[in-house]
């Protein structure tokens, strides 16, 4: 070995330039751009914040609580904080980028938490993992948002949950819970929202959706029924238990049926009434209710007991409603005074007034407002007479003074009304029963029973059998001076001398002249004296028939009965002739020879003449009975005439001997006939009386 | 060749360099100063590497660097059947702290909080060291030196840990554990402090720094 080292070649140590760096500085400087690379993406990719206001936080965590999109995660609580005030919990989320410009103000949150309802189990994974918010959002972008309140509960439509939206409306006191299912054939299509009480309170609404595959299960004549709880019917086929489903029992459910076919189309936001029982529903298709009830309001100045809610409303006969509500109003300023007034609230099925076309709220408030302005009118009025129930009447009242169909300050319009029909229905037929309570039956009846007594009587009487020979030859001196030509020219000169008077009364009543009245008075007397003296031959016969017929023309019953009585009378003394006992037929034949003499009378004209002779007269007569004071002097002196005429007859009389009983049989024909007389008068004056006591 | 002299006395020591020689830093054999490859192994020599001290600092620089997110991201990703935990280095020492486990929770702050903070600063110290007047005696300097090296492999005990934990445990839905992202950032963390230390040429401790300036120029 030798000492020295190996000859190995030395370099002096390169100088280094200790300014210049080192190769291995590019690590930290690589190390610094990707850390800041990574930064600046991190930071570029973050997304925007938005604030969340909840009742409660409800569990969420900041920085683990998610926020998910159809169970996606698309965002993170950063923060939970309380609003100002502590009046809210405010998480601040972030979220995702690409998600972000969606959340516009059609978002909605909610916290999903695990619930244990009728339904079933929901939010499960969030026992373990913790509750989440859930968001909801439509696909379209719209401006950016970045404060939302949350929602307390899940909406029933979630996105990218299609189906037909509508809404019910319900008065019963159904169990419906939230998210109770719509269950069709025991098959779940649907699905309830939210009960909400309607603003005025008289009905509950729920929103509701059908699933888009069962959408064409439900049209427009489909009806929905409560299947809430269970129903137990007792029945010929036993006892019965029926509930839809445990779920149904627990939680409420509806179910639906299209009882009929021909429903159209339905839009989304159609609202549905939910009946109690499958029966009301099916029975509901057949007045289609599927618009909504009018409500007017009705104030009634009297208050008749016997008017409940629910009593009809009817318009001609129909059935077109029924009363809502029943309260008393009292308001000085309207009705001058303070009395309390009955105001009922109908409800009107416009579907049941039967308007043409498309039935619609608005068109039948119309059509209820033109016919009040051609007078309808409501009026309470007797639903039935054996329990006093009234319903509510809208009739048409004929020269009704104007009134409209307008809406007051509550917004209900006010139905004017008029007289009730109620009240006098029971007096009306109290009425009819006093009247006959009070009618002279027993009267009547006794007269009639001393009528016939008396006819028999007077039947039986051997004086009737011997009619006087004397009647036919009285009949035919009658005949001979009816038909003699003085008699004939009776009719013209009267009838001139009447109408002669008539025009002058008629003048008198014209100007009111007492003076000239009493001129027309002195007319007829000095036309009744030459009317007197006219006929010298027979002018108590003339006069007498003058009465009768007048009396006749009357067509008064009690006259008739006078004329008979006369004419009896006068008979009497026919009858007491020694001939008339041996000749009893020949009556007849002089009767008949009497009967045919007037009928000659009549053809020839002569009888219509003094008919219209003696209306003028009678006219006259009238007219002066009116306006002259002067009557009893012609009553005077036609009495005197009719004595005359007595005198004349009795000159035919023989023996002026009547049979007392033959006397009080005509007083009692007399007095019957008179009974007879003022009942027929009666009844003829007004038939309706006997029935309707007015 | 220090051996010979007799421990103890405060005798002047002369270094390699200024006997003019220049050793192998692989086989250790001495060569006379200007010596560029050693004729026994073949390695490259160079008296004093001055270009290492500009490792070091790049190394520590990254190192320190990759600390910083190993500390703010979780370490551990644990999920259970009822909750999802992240915890960082310092969150779940304080936790296991808070659960009365000080002596796990010590441990923990001391192999990767305390340790790589000394580290970090040990290098610094003895980089810095190199270049001033004295701070610290050479040999306590050398011991530094010594501890850092030797002690910068176990830093890695928490990714064993966290590698171990994360292959063991994972039993689908009831527990899983996975490594966090702090525990990649923790890992390269501790590799750059090893290699930073590495890079320190320890040489340079027992240069004499009051004339160093000129040394290290001319030679």
């Amino acid at each position: 070995m030798t000492d020295t080292p190996p000859d190995v070649p030395i370099k002096s140590a390169r100088k280094i330039f200790l300014s210049g760096a080192s190769i291995v500085w590019i690590i930290p400087f690589l190390a610094l751009l990707i850390a800041l690379g990574v930064a600046w993406q991190s930071y570029s990719a973050r997304g925007p914040q938005i604030f969340v206001e909840f009742e409660n936080g409800a569990g969420i965590k900041a920085g683990e609580t998610e926020l998910r999109f159809r169970d996606v995660t698309v965002g993170r609580v950063e923060a939970v904080g309380f609003s100002q005030g502590l009046g809210k919990v405010v998480a601040s989320i972030r979220v995702d980028k690409d998600v972000a410009p969606y959340i516009d103000n059609s978002a909605a949150f909610w916290i999903v938490q695990p619930e244990v309802s009728a339904q079933g189990i929901t939010g499960l994974s969030t026992v373990l993992s913790g509750v989440y918010i859930e968001g909801s959002w439509n696909d379209e972008i719209g401006p950016f948002a970045n404060r939302f309140s949350g929602a307390e509960n899940a909406p029933l439509i979630r996105t990218g949950q299609k189906g037909l939206q509508i809404a019910f409306r319900t008065v019963g006191n159904g169990q419906l819970t939230d998210n109770a299912p719509i269950l069709y054939r025991g098959i779940e299509v649907g699905r309830l929202g939210k009960a909400e009480i309607a603003p005025r309170g008289n009905f509950a609404i729920v929103e509701a959706l059908i699933y888009e595959e069962h959408r064409n299960l439900v049209n427009s004549s489909t009806r929905f029924w409560d299947s809430s709880g269970f129903s137990v019917s007792i029945g010929p086929g036993g006892a019965e238990i029926d509930f839809e489903s445990i779920a149904t029992l627990i939680g409420g459910g509806v179910t639906f049926d299209t009882f009929v076919s021909g429903g159209s189309r339905i839009q989304d936001g159609t609202v549905f009434e939910i009946y109690p029982t499958k029966e009301q529903a099916r029975n509901a298709v057949f007045n289609s209710s599927a618009v909504d009830p009018i409500e007017l309001s009705v104030i009634f100045d009297e208050n008749i007991s016997g008017l409940a809610v629910g009593a009809v409303v009817e318009l001609s006969g129909l059935n077109i409603g029924q009363v809502e509500a029943l309260s008393g109003i009292v308001d000085y300023n309207q009705f001058g005074d303070s009395r309390v007034r009955l105001n009922a609230t109908l409800s009107i099925q416009p579907a049941r007034l039967g308007l043409p076309g498309e039935v619609t709220a608005e068109r039948a408030l119309e059509f209820l407002q033109d016919r009040v302005a051609n007078g309808l009118r409501a009026r309470l009025a007797n639903a039935s007479l054996l329990t006093g129930g009234l319903k509510v009447e809208m009739v048409v009242v004929e020269g009704a003074p104007f009134a409209r169909l307008e809406a007051a300050s509550d917004g209900l319009p006010v139905m004017p009304t008029t007289k009730n029909e109620a009240s006098d229905a029971t007096a009306s037929v109290e009425g009819v029963f006093t009247r006959i309570n009070n009618l002279p039956i027993e009267e009547l009846l006794n007269s009639a029973i001393g009528l016939m007594n008396s006819a028999q009587a007077f039947i039986g009487s051997d004086e009737l059998q011997q009619t006087p020979k004397d009647v036919r030859t009285l009949i035919n001196e009658v005949t001979g001076l009816v038909s003699s030509d003085s008699v004939q020219n009776i009719p013209v000169s009267l009838n001139a001398t009447l109408s002669r008077v008539e025009t002058l009364v008629a003048t008198l009543e014209e100007q009111q002249l007492a003076k000239r009245l009493m001129d027309a008075l002195d007319g007829v007397s000095s036309a009744a004296d030459g009317f007197s003296t006219s006929i010298e031959g027979v002018p108590e016969l003339i006069t007498e028939v003058q009465a009768v017929a007048a009396k006749a023309s009357a067509l008064e019953l009690q006259e008739l009965v006078d004329e008979l009585t006369a004419l009896t009378r006068s008979a009497e003394a026919v009858i007491d002739t020694p001939e008339a006992v041996a000749l009893p037929g020949s009556l007849k034949n002089a009767l008949d020879e009497l009967n045919y003499t007037l009928q000659e009378l009549r053809e020839g004209g002569a009888v219509e003449n003094v008919n219209q002779t003696l209306a003028s007269a009678r006219n006259a007569a009238d007219n002066i009975a009116v306006s002259a004071q002067d009557l009893p002097e012609i009553i005077d002196r036609l009495s005197s005439l009719f004595d005359q005429a007595s005198r004349t007859i009795e000159g035919y009389d023989e023996g002026d001997k009547i049979t007392r009983s033959a006397q009080e049989t005509m007083r009692d024909i007399q007095k019957a006939a008179d009974a007879l007389a003022s009942l027929a008068k009666t009844i003829e004056r007004n038939p309706n009386s006997l029935l309707l006591g007015r | 060749m220090v051996g010979m002299e007799l421990s103890g006395t405060p005798q002047k020591i002369l270094s390699a360099r200024q006997m003019g020689l220049v050793a192998c830093t692989r086989c250790t054999k001495a060569w006379p100063m200007g010596t560029q490859i050693c004729g026994r192994c073949g390695h490259k020599m160079v008296s004093r590497d001055y270009g290492s001290l500009q490792r070091v600092w790049a190394f520590w620089v990254v190192g320190l660097m990759c600390y910083i997110p190993a500390n703010i991201y979780p370490m551990l990703r644990t999920k259970t059947l009822f909750q999802n935990d992240e915890s960082t280095i310092v969150g779940g020492a304080v936790e296991l702290a808070h659960h009365g486990a000080f002596g796990v929770a010590a441990i923990i702050l001391v192999a990767s909080v305390v340790i790589p903070l000394a580290k970090f600063w040990a290098i610094a110290f003895l980089a810095i060291s190199v270049k001033t007047r004295r701070m610290a005696s050479n040999s306590a300097r050398h011991f530094m030196y010594e501890v850092v090296e030797y002690i910068g492999r176990w830093s890695m005990i928490d990714i064993f840990v966290v590698a171990i934990l994360s292959s063991l445990v994972q039993l689908k839905t009831l527990a899983t554990i996975n490594p966090g992202p702090a525990s990649m950032f923790f890992a390269l963390s501790v590799i750059f402090t090893m290699l930073s230390a590495q890079a320190f040429d320890s040489r340079m401790i027992w240069d004499d720094r009051s004339g160093n300036g000129d040394s290290t120029h001319n030679d």
